[in-house]
């Protein structure tokens, strides 16, 4: 033990320097417990927080519409700031007829194809040929559940706000005279969405 | 004008839809009555208040229904 007895000044040089050693651990201490708070912090002012609920729209088939239009007039009641995003078929779904429209050759094939509206639309699931849609609308009313309709001018009603992608409805050869009657009903690209959607609680992919 | 709810016999999202358009057309501090027969009504309405601030006076299992007053806190 002798040899590691120091003079005196010497371990005045130590004990500093186990001070210092211990400031610096005890700095690194306070930083990893600040850490979860700072954290928090960063989860409660960034992004996901706001009260919105962004939903995208891609399926044009009756079932997968009720679920997208049940969840967005349920977080408008719950006073939730809703965007609707309609893209490829849930574009179609959203046509109406309108007769004396100038399109080309291949859009008319795809005029014919597609359905017209809300109450042309197949089910994702057991559509029979068409027998399916007719079947689960005559179950609906009889168990008052809102028919897609109903459940459109509830959306508008609530302020449901409806985008509609553009270039679906260049693909598909849609024209905005064939779209459905909803206020502020507005056209937009993948930026506005994102735009929308990023700082929201919710999305979803229907 | 009774703003009151009548929501029986019709299926989610409507008792709570129809409580949320009910609700702006009545003053602060009035109540409103919601009668509903959908299963999910008493957690649906229980989280709508939650959600929206509005008070849960209270809810109440009826014959065969349910039934909800809320009152507008804001």
């Amino acid at each position: 033990m002798d040899g590691n007895i120091a003079p005196e000044g010497d371990g005045d040089a130590r004990l500093r320097s186990i001070e210092a050693e211990l400031a610096l651990l005890r700095a690194k201490l306070e930083q990893v417990g600040a850490l979860p708070a700072a954290q928090g912090l960063a989860l409660s002012t960034g992004a996901g927080q706001e009260d919105k609920l962004s939903l995208i729209v891609f399926s044009g088939s009756l079932d997968r519409l009720i679920a997208a239009f049940v969840l967005a007039t349920g977080a408008a009641a719950m006073g939730m700031q809703v965007s609707m995003f309609f893209t490829f078929w849930g574009t179609a779904a959203l046509r109406r007829d309108a007769p004396n429209l100038q399109k080309s050759w291949l859009e008319r094939m795809f005029g014919w194809m597609l359905p017209k509206g809300s109450r042309r639309l197949p089910l994702s699931q057991m559509n029979m040929g068409g027998g399916g849609p007719l079947m689960i609308r005559y179950i609906m009313k009889q168990k008052g559940v809102a028919s897609v309709e109903e459940m459109v001018e509830l959306a508008a009603e609530l302020g449901v706000v409806i985008h509609v992608c553009s270039m679906s409805m260049e693909l598909l050869g849609m024209k905005e005279a064939e779209m459905l009657d909803y206020p502020g009903l507005s056209y937009c690209g993948v930026a506005k969405f994102l735009e929308t959607a990023a700082p929201g609680k919710i999305t979803l992919f229907v | 004008m009774n703003n009151d709810v009548d929501a029986r016999g019709k299926s989610c999202p409507l008792p709570i839809v129809l409580t949320a358009k009910a609700v702006r057309q009545i003053a602060v501090g009035q109540e409103l009555v919601i009668k509903a027969d959908d299963r999910a009504f008493l957690p649906d309405i229980e989280a709508w208040c939650k959600k929206t601030g509005h008070a849960l006076v209270r809810s109440a299992s009826r014959d065969g229904y349910f039934e909800a007053v809320v009152r507008r806190t804001a």
